[in-house]
């Protein structure tokens, strides 16, 4: 039976590549939005793009990494395979042979030393590359990495974020901030640059048909900013957008459309309230608790966020990482506990005008400095604490004086919030700098070099308690993350698990764009079975893959 | 004489108004820095070490005492050169050049509107005070004018582009057409001009409507419109001959005032739009501290209200020919 399909298939794979009946109608575009201000994430080379998320999603189409990640963790890419010396210190990698440049120039181990060597010389976004001692090219296709201690994070947050660039190119580059044009943004992905316009925020690729992972699913690829994602997606201008909190409110709508399908994801992002460590009276633990058992997480997500969000972690750790601590006390809403407590501290209302004073006097008030598009939480949690007799005054500033006021330490109470909340890789109340606590930065230090993932785990889980006991910060809320796409245009969206290169909660993984065999597996047993073939055989007579991508799924028919 | 201390008093206006384009930026809290590190509204934040910070301050020659940075600033000035943006990681006057040449379009072309069609108007409805003409211009340029720009925006993208999908909604063109003609590209570049221009021509005719009612009324009591009907001339002759020349003097000079504010004060209008102008461009480089950008961009700002305070005193002499001769 196997034997008439197969025979069947190549007969019509044949005929059609006679008769032209494969032909495609007109060039597959696909084009996504992005809202105000602006879609603009600048130049997208290693070194022009601004250091943001979008940004790096945006040179990550054209520049590729050793690691990769899908939904399901780390994937090779631009090597095949690695292994690690015992200690952790050296590791190996087995680059993937035939990859070309997109000028045809041959991609070797050498423009993998050049570029570690190069961003170290020239920082690269975000990363620090000062644990890496040397880079050795073993053979044209094997490279060594030299560290100076272990690195538990090395294989996706190190290799897995610093793109590989031409050596050829970029070796009489001196300023790579000013370097631009096509040479600049020529690498070994998916797509390569055909325009961007800086003003207009807007990006036009087109697929790399040399690409070493195959020819894109897709010709064409467009960003570009739009007043409104919602409304360009209902009139057709856009084929993608996400959404993220509140603004998930007008993704829902989407849902019963039929004409549109929706993903929900995490967004790895957490806002926070941030106490200051050091100052009376929130350097004491117990009033710390107190105020977090005098605020209504729930309250806040329902009523700023209309449920577009989850009370977070109390330890930091996003829930849908793979490090999260689930048995964290949560603080539940219990004003009669923040009440027991501050009277147990001496905080007591003497002159009965609904505001607890200092056992030395003074009304107990605060400031609350936050940034704009967070005064709904500031205000709701102002009502909140005045129940349990603290008045708290909201001060909205811009981001700038609110970073800068948060360094410096003047401050009682703070709300800001930050990403990748994969893994403890930044201090729980950053921007500000004032959380010493020992126990928890010398854990925080040790975890970073621990390569046995159950020991490394035990470790995050401690600093996950001592965050949700000892509450530098309390954490509020993670938002919900929504991706509306017309599966008409590309149906390949995902979320990548832990988020693309260092925790990016984006659903632009470049491999949206790479044909996968696997998504004929219709009823995903794992096995392509004799309708899934069809189905691909038919989408190839529609026009909808190719030859050679139609073969890889009769390809694993047979398997 | 007169010319020479004209000359020296716009000189001394810029060069006062350049050091404060220096010295504002950098009294503000914050760095220009802080931006590499991430904000609360994304994701990804960093630390910066000490040697990465001191590289990039030393880069962006922020490591020097501020006189020298403020020399290095006039020199570069005289020179043309509006530096390197910190955050847009370009020249100064690329970020700039290609953000000006919209909000000199969008803003244009609705001043020229609003300007010619309020003024038309307030004369009209001067002219015609008590009727019922003056009556419903009044009511209805008043309660239209008295929404917010950007919820006019709103509900205009809202009506024309979603429901009745008679314009785009975003930008100022449409991204990486392939146009045939020009023709074809002047055609789409109007289509997404309409629905911006047209709510900043409502948002702002209400002001200079009241303002020539205001003055035309005032200049309709003078002894000389009495004359001028006394002599038996035209209703239509007198209005715009004795009448309108004489009201606009005030109107000239409020022109050169909103000029400045024209080009930052369509940012919300921008931003309801996605259109890639100045003002948006502006609140971004205020937000991230990119000096830089931000002394260029008031420079700019700076010249264009001082060349259209020049306009309008040569507006004034044409207009009022009495100023010439004092």
């Amino acid at each position: 039976m196997k034997k008439i399909i197969a025979i069947f298939c190549l007969a019509m794979l044949l005929c059609s590549a006679f008769s032209g009946m494969a032909v495609a109608s007109g060039e597959r575009i696909v084009k996504v939005g992005v809202g105000a201000p602006s879609g603009d994430w600048g130049y997208p080379s290693p070194f022009g793009f601004y250091p943001r998320g979008p940004g790096y999603i945006r040179m990550s189409f054209i520049f590729d990494t050793l690691t990769w990640k899908d939904e399901n963790g780390v994937i090779p890419w631009l090597a095949d395979s690695w292994s690690k010396s015992y200690d952790g210190k050296i590791w190996t990698f087995s680059l993937h042979r035939g990859v070309t440049w997109s000028d045809g120039e041959p991609f070797t181990a050498d423009d993998v030393k050049f570029s570690f060597e190069y961003m170290k010389e020239h920082p690269f976004a975000w990363i620090s590359l000062a644990h890496i001692e040397k880079v050795e090219v073993l053979d044209p296709y094997t490279v060594a990495f030299h560290l100076n201690e272990p690195d538990a994070d090395f294989l996706d947050f190190t290799v897995g974020h610093v793109v590989i660039i031409p050596e050829h190119i970029w070796e009489d580059v001196s300023d790579p901030k000013t370097f631009t044009g096509d040479d600049a943004v020529m690498g070994t992905g998916p797509l390569k640059l055909l325009e961007y316009n800086k003003a207009e925020g807007s990006y036009l690729y087109e697929a790399n048909r040399k690409c070493f992972k195959g020819e894109p699913i897709i010709d064409k690829f467009i960003s570009m900013t739009v007043s409104d994602p919602a409304a360009a997606l209902a009139t057709g201008d856009i084929d993608e957008a996400s959404f993220w909190g509140i603004s998930a409110e007008a993704a829902s709508g989407f849902e019963s459309n039929p004409e549109f399908e929706t993903k929900w994801g995490p967004s790895y992002w957490v806002l926070n309230l941030i106490f200051n460590y050091h100052e009376y009276p929130t350097n004491n633990a117990d009033f710390r608790k107190a105020i977090a058992y005098g605020i209504n997480r729930t309250e806040i997500v329902e009523q700023v966020l209309h449920g577009y969000g989850i009370p977070a972690n109390t330890g930091i750790i996003h829930p849908e990482s793979e490090w999260y601590n689930p048995d964290l006390p949560s603080y539940e809403y219990n004003p009669a506990e923040a009440n027991a407590t501050l009277d147990s501290l001496g905080f007591f209302d003497t002159d009965s005008d609904g505001i607890r004073e200092y056992p030395e006097g003074g009304d107990l008030e605060f400031e609350l400095i936050t940034v704009g598009r967070y005064t709904g939480e500031a205000y709701l949690i102002q009502s909140q604490l005045e129940k349990v007799g603290i008045r708290v005054d909201v001060k909205a500033m811009d981001w700038g004086t609110v970073d800068a006021i948060l360094k410096a330490g003047n401050f009682h109470l703070a709300i800001s919030g930050h990403g990748g909340i994969v893994k403890p890789t930044i201090q729980p109340d950053w921007p500000a700098t004032i959380y010493d606590n020992p126990a928890y930065q010398s854990l925080y230090e040790e975890q970073k070099k621990i390569l046995d993932y159950e020991q490394r785990k035990s470790r995050i889980y401690q600093l996950q308690e001592i965050i949700a006991d000892d509450l530098p910060v309390y954490a509020l809320y993670h938002p919900k993350m929504c991706c509306v796409y017309n599966p008409e245009k590309l149906d390949t969206w995902f979320f990548t698990k832990n988020g693309v290169g260092q925790g990016i909660p984006i659903e632009m993984n470049k491999l949206i764009f790479m044909f996968d065999p696997w998504r004929y597996d219709s009823d995903e047993n794992a096995i392509i079975d004799r309708s899934e073939v069809i189905d691909a055989i038919q989408d190839y007579f529609d026009g909808k893959i190719t030859k050679e991508q139609a073969i890889k799924v009769i390809i694993l028919y047979f398997q | 004489m007169h010319k020479i201390t004209k000359i020296a008093t716009y000189g001394i206006i810029i060069f006062v108004i350049l050091s404060f384009n220096f010295f504002l930026p950098r009294i503000m809290p914050g760095d220009p820095f802080a931006f590499l590190t991430g904000d609360p509204s994304t994701d990804m934040p960093v630390v910066l070490d000490a040697g990465i910070k001191a590289k990039l301050l030393s880069y962006y020659g922020l490591d020097k005492p501020l006189s020298m940075q403020y020399y290095d600033y006039i020199a570069n000035i005289l020179h043309g050169d509006l530096g390197w943006s910190i955050y847009y990681n370009a020249p100064v006057w690329d970020v700039l050049r290609g953000s000006l040449k919209w909000t000199l379009l969008l803003v244009g072309t609705s001043t020229v509107i609003y300007m010619a069609s309020g003024i038309m108007l307030g004369a009209v409805s001067a002219w015609k005070k008590g009727k019922r003409v003056d009556a419903g211009l009044l009511t209805f340029i008043l309660s239209l004018s008295s929404f917010p720009s950007f919820f006019l925006g709103l509900l205009f993208i809202i009506l024309f582009g979603v429901d009745l999908g008679l314009f785009p909604i975003s930008g100022a063109r449409t991204p990486f057409m392939d146009y045939s003609t020009s023709f074809e590209e002047i055609i789409d570049i109007l289509h997404h001009l309409l629905l911006p221009a047209a709510t900043l021509v409502i948002a702002h005719i209400g002001g200079i409507y009241l303002l020539t009612r205001n003055s035309m009324l005032n200049v309709l009591g003078e002894d000389y419109i009495l004359t001028a009907r006394a002599k038996g001339l035209r209703e239509g002759y007198i209005m715009r001959r004795h009448a309108l020349k004489n009201a606009l003097l005030p109107i000239s000079t409020m022109i050169a005032l909103i000029a400045g504010f024209m080009i930052t004060g369509t940012i919300l209008v921008e931003t309801v739009f996605a259109y890639p102008g100045v003002g948006r461009l502006l609140y971004e480089a205020v937000l991230v501290r990119d000096y830089p950008l931000l002394q260029g961009a008031f420079m700019i700002i700076t010249l264009l209200i001082i060349a259209a305070n020049l306009a309008a005193d040569m507006i004034y002499v044409y207009l009022d020919p009495r100023v010439k001769h004092k």
